[in-house]
């Protein structure tokens, strides 16, 4: 450690510190600990999409007109889809080991364009997979029901999935803008 | 495989022992809560013991250990909600910042201290680290080494860093 230069560095330096103390089957213990926390978030999230897969599954074999059926089949194969990318591009993740070996410069960009290109990337891997399903459900719908008065409601209901998709995207690209931001002010510092 | 073990464990016991007060400190500059500063204490703690199976020698092993904190405590940051990572600031708006705010001089240590804190946890996590760094009474080698920026890039900030802080805790002006 190099001398104290000033107050303000002694001052810091001289804070009192509570003293952690782990031993290493502690560290051990902890570091399974954070294991397992992924495996079970990987397992909740698999089941909640076994669930929800299940339903549209029930509504598929219960159902048998033929565009029905096509329309549910889709939104199970967009629905595991969306599961699979979720696991990918999860939150939780297991720091890799070579963290060390990483400047701080470095390490800070890519985990920034990590979530830079989680955000940005929002409509092929979250918002479009559900787009087919729901575009084929419309249309068995719309030919199942031949009545006008239904097809505003079907409109109505349709034109608010479409907001909400649209507002979706808006809020992604906006959050991707802003880690943008902060990337090109790595990239300048370098 | 045994032997591995036993080096990465040395390794270990040998950084948390030199370190370990130093790691608290750099816990307290990213997180103000006491309970997730002792997670993110014991997180980069865990990732200091899972480092040291890779550790080359390639750099010095305070390098290695400064990197592998502060990469946690960035990391630690970016989790939290998104917009917090948003409303910190660089060096230079905190030096405006802070003059606009700055206050009587902080008559005991502990308020002098918790005005330090306040400082740096407002710093984006590179800057922050760079000002951690010079804290911890490191030179602008050792501190190009740990955040990867430039020479040139490192003097302007700690120079900043030694304007704001003489301004800040009234030491008579630019010392650098």
């Amino acid at each position: 450690m190099n001398e104290v230069e000033n107050p303000v560095q002694k001052l810091w330096q001289q804070q009192p510190v509570e003293g952690l103390q782990m031993s290493v089957e502690e560290i051990r213990r902890r570091a399974g600990k954070f294991e397992r926390r992924i495996v079970r978030r990987n397992r909740r999230e698999t089941l909640g999409c076994i669930l929800v897969s299940g339903l549209f599954a029930y509504f598929m074999i219960g159902n048998h007109d033929l565009l029905f059926r096509i329309a549910y089949g889709l939104f199970i194969a967009g629905m595991i889809w969306v599961a699979v990318q979720l696991q990918r591009k999860g939150s939780i993740r297991n720091l890799p080991p070579t963290l060390g070996a990483s400047t701080s410069l470095h390490f800070f960009r890519t985990e920034l364009e990590r979530q830079r290109d989680a955000v940005r990337n929002v409509w092929p891997w979250y918002l479009a997979p559900l787009v087919p399903g729901y575009l084929m459900l419309t249309i068995a719908y719309a030919i199942a029901f031949p009545q006008p008065v239904r097809w505003i409601g079907v409109a109505a209901f349709d034109g608010f999935v479409v907001l909400i998709f649209v507002g979706v995207w808006k809020m992604n690209q906006r959050a991707a803008r802003c880690l943008q931001k902060s990337i090109d002010e790595l990239n300048a510092a370098e | 495989m045994a032997a591995e073990a036993s080096a990465q464990d040395e390794l270990y016991h040998e950084a948390a022992e030199t370190y370990g007060a130093a790691l608290e400190r750099l816990a307290r500059a990213y997180e103000s809560d006491a309970d997730l500063r002792r997670d993110l204490l014991q997180e980069i703690h865990v990732a200091l013991w899972r480092s040291f199976d890779g550790f080359d020698g390639r750099c010095s092993l305070r390098t290695w250990i400064y990197r592998v904190a502060h990469n946690v405590a960035a990391s630690h940051v970016l989790s939290q909600r998104r917009t917090r990572v948003q409303m910190l600031v660089g060096l230079e708006e905190l030096e405006n910042m802070a003059d606009a705010q700055s206050g009587p001089v902080a008559a005991d240590r502990s308020h002098a201290l918790n005005r330090l804190l306040e400082l740096i946890q407002r710093l984006k996590p590179l800057d922050r680290n760079v000002m951690l760094a010079y804290l911890e009474g490191m030179d602008a080698a050792e501190i190009g080494e740990i955040s990867g920026l430039l020479p040139g890039n490192v003097a302007t900030k700690i120079h900043r860093i030694k304007n704001m802080l003489a301004r800040q805790f009234r030491q008579g002006g630019n010392e650098s």
